[in-house]
């Protein structure tokens, strides 16, 4: 496990990071609804008079966002990206920079298999996701209570978001882990991944601002857990199944591929 | 017994040439000298038997083991120096020693202390601190840390200065005597004389000579440097054992010498000098020879 500790213990600052920035974007993004709820039923009748496209660039498609739960659905789209991209860059990270700092030759001339150093590094992945989806948690739950009339049904909500969450981010971590373990050019890694979620998210808002293109969602993960399906029909057993299988099969793509592949150093 | 069986081991990288069909073994307690120019091949080889890239064709075997297959297993018993140092470089040199002894269930805090204080290595310094010699000397730490049966050095003695070279040297001579295997791969064709007992030679990727340094002690060449007063003959050395003849305007001649040395020293004090230079040959000069007596042979 000492490729995990080492990991873990080099990413403790910008873990840290990431959650100071969970708690300002959640702070902040809630702080406005108490100014938006006093502006009462103008400011929501002015949001729903908009555009559906402009709804949808805002990520509040449907959602009613003078209660407090409908005006967090709108923020979780914006959680939802902040998460994509730490776990797609993370994914990648993790292992190439092994190759791109070119510490791979020490680590790989140890008595480790890549097995054990792709199991170790995937645990790091899975660990700096948990606490970053633990912080997102915490921080949710703690400044939407202050607005909610019924604390425990906001709650649940907010769990319910969250396990969208994790599903969306196993996704791109994993994807970004595949790509790490199959690229040449591991200084191109991280990179690629980051594209690769910014596509799907592009995609998504596409789909969003036609309405039309509802068949292309399971292409982008992004509309696997869109905040007012779960609002009203709760998580999608079908895109969660989705998901796992995506997860998985990057998976099973990395493992092979970083045994069978020639380190660039 | 074979630590090191290299059968026809061949990497090709995508057309381009990295070694082919390459040949050779390396035996217990040997320190076996791997030499040739840069680009030769030589790192290509000693990544091949570490696992770090896999073969085209042919195998590595290491203490009789193919070295993919049983790769972690028989890395416990391997140190390798690489030639140019990469490690992490927020971490202290403390810390990254005992990272990298983590991976070995051995207690070696002690011997780490003992080799840092040799190598006169600070152990608190952060290694983006470090000067390239002493990131060497990191490695070198690391690479014997764990007692290792088979040493592997890829051009070690790149950034170290003379005095510690000789202290690594020392402790390599040290650690062949408890019974390691050394491979030592260089360019330099003096610093692997000293050490070793036989040396490849390989160019291009293929080996070319596989030669007892004592056999190769016999016909080492000289190589001559002089400058003659104007209008000097130089006819007196029209004699076999000269070759790579050459004459430069201002009079200076070179070249290379293999045989009684005092022969030629004679006909050279036979003439009016105004400068006289003899040197070890460097390794393009050897290599051009072998080419050239090879090729010369039907070989």
């Amino acid at each position: 496990m000492n490729i995990f500790w080492r990991e873990m213990k080099a990413s403790r600052k910008s873990l840290l990071l990431w959650i100071v920035g969970i708690a300002a974007m959640v702070g902040s993004g809630m702080g406005k609804f108490s100014g938006m709820k006093e502006s009462g039923d103008a400011m929501s009748g002015l949001m729903a008079d908009m555009p559906k496209a402009l709804q949808a660039v805002f990520g509040m498609n449907g959602l009613d966002i003078s209660t407090v739960t409908g005006y967090y659905g709108m923020l979780y789209l914006y959680l939802l990206i902040m998460a994509a991209v730490h776990a797609s860059m993370l994914g990648a990270n993790v292992l190439a920079k092994e190759e791109r700092d070119k510490t791979a030759e020490f680590l790989l001339v140890k008595p480790v298999s890549r097995m054990r150093l792709l199991l170790e590094k995937l645990l790091a992945i899975a660990l700096q996701i948990g606490l970053f989806t633990a912080a997102m948690t915490v921080c949710s739950i703690g400044f939407v209570a202050q607005y909610a009339d019924d604390a425990s049904r906001v709650t649940e909500d907010i769990l319910r978001f969250m396990a969208g969450m994790l599903f969306v981010q196993s996704v791109f971590a994993s994807v970004g882990l595949a790509i790490a373990a199959s690229i040449r050019n591991a200084k191109r890694a991280v990179a690629s991944s980051a594209c690769v979620m910014l596509l799907t998210f592009l995609l998504s808002v596409i789909i969003d601002i036609s309405g039309k293109l509802g068949f292309a969602s399971f292409l982008t993960p992004f509309q696997y857990f869109a905040a007012r399906d779960i609002l009203e029909d709760g998580l999608s057993p079908a895109y969660a199944a989705l998901s796992v299988t995506l997860a998985l099969t990057a998976l099973v793509v990395a493992f092979r591929s970083y045994g069978r592949r020639d380190m660039q150093i | 017994m074979n630590v090191i069986e290299l059968n026809g081991l061949t990497k090709t990288y995508g057309g381009a040439r990295g070694i082919a069909d390459l040949s050779f073994t390396v035996e217990q307690g040997e320190i076996f000298g791997f030499i040739g120019p840069n680009g030769a091949g030589k790192s290509t080889t000693i990544r091949t038997m570490l696992g770090l890239i896999h073969p085209t064709s042919g195998s590595a075997k290491i203490f009789g083991k193919d070295c993919l297959r049983y790769g972690p297993e028989l890395r416990r018993e391997i140190g390798y120096l690489p030639s140019e140092v990469f490690y992490y470089d927020n971490m202290k040199v403390k810390d990254l020693l005992n990272y990298s002894a983590s991976f070995y269930n051995k207690d070696s805090r002690k011997r780490m202390l003992a080799l840092a204080e040799r190598m006169e290595l600070d152990l608190n310094k952060k290694i983006d601190d470090l000067s390239l010699g002493n990131k060497k000397k990191v490695g070198i730490v690391q690479g014997l840390l764990h007692e290792p049966k088979l040493i592997i050095l890829d051009e070690p003695t790149s950034g170290l200065d003379p005095l510690m070279q000789q202290r690594f040297f020392e402790l390599l001579e040290e650690e062949n005597k408890k019974g390691a295997t050394i491979l030592f791969s260089s360019h330099i064709l003096s610093e692997v004389q000293r050490l070793c007992d036989r040396v490849a030679i390989i160019k291009e990727g293929r080996l070319i000579a596989l030669e007892k340094i004592s056999d190769l002690k016999g016909r080492t060449y000289k190589k001559f440097k002089l400058q003659m007063k104007a209008g000097s003959d130089a006819t007196p050395f029209a004699i076999p054992g000269v070759t790579e003849w050459k004459t430069a305007p201002n009079g200076e001649v070179s070249f290379l010498y293999q045989g009684d040395i005092n022969d030629i020293l004679r006909r050279i004090a036979s003439l009016e000098l105004l400068n006289l230079w003899v040197e070890e040959p460097d390794l393009e000069e050897i290599f051009m020879h072998y080419y050239v007596s090879r090729e010369g042979a039907g070989v």
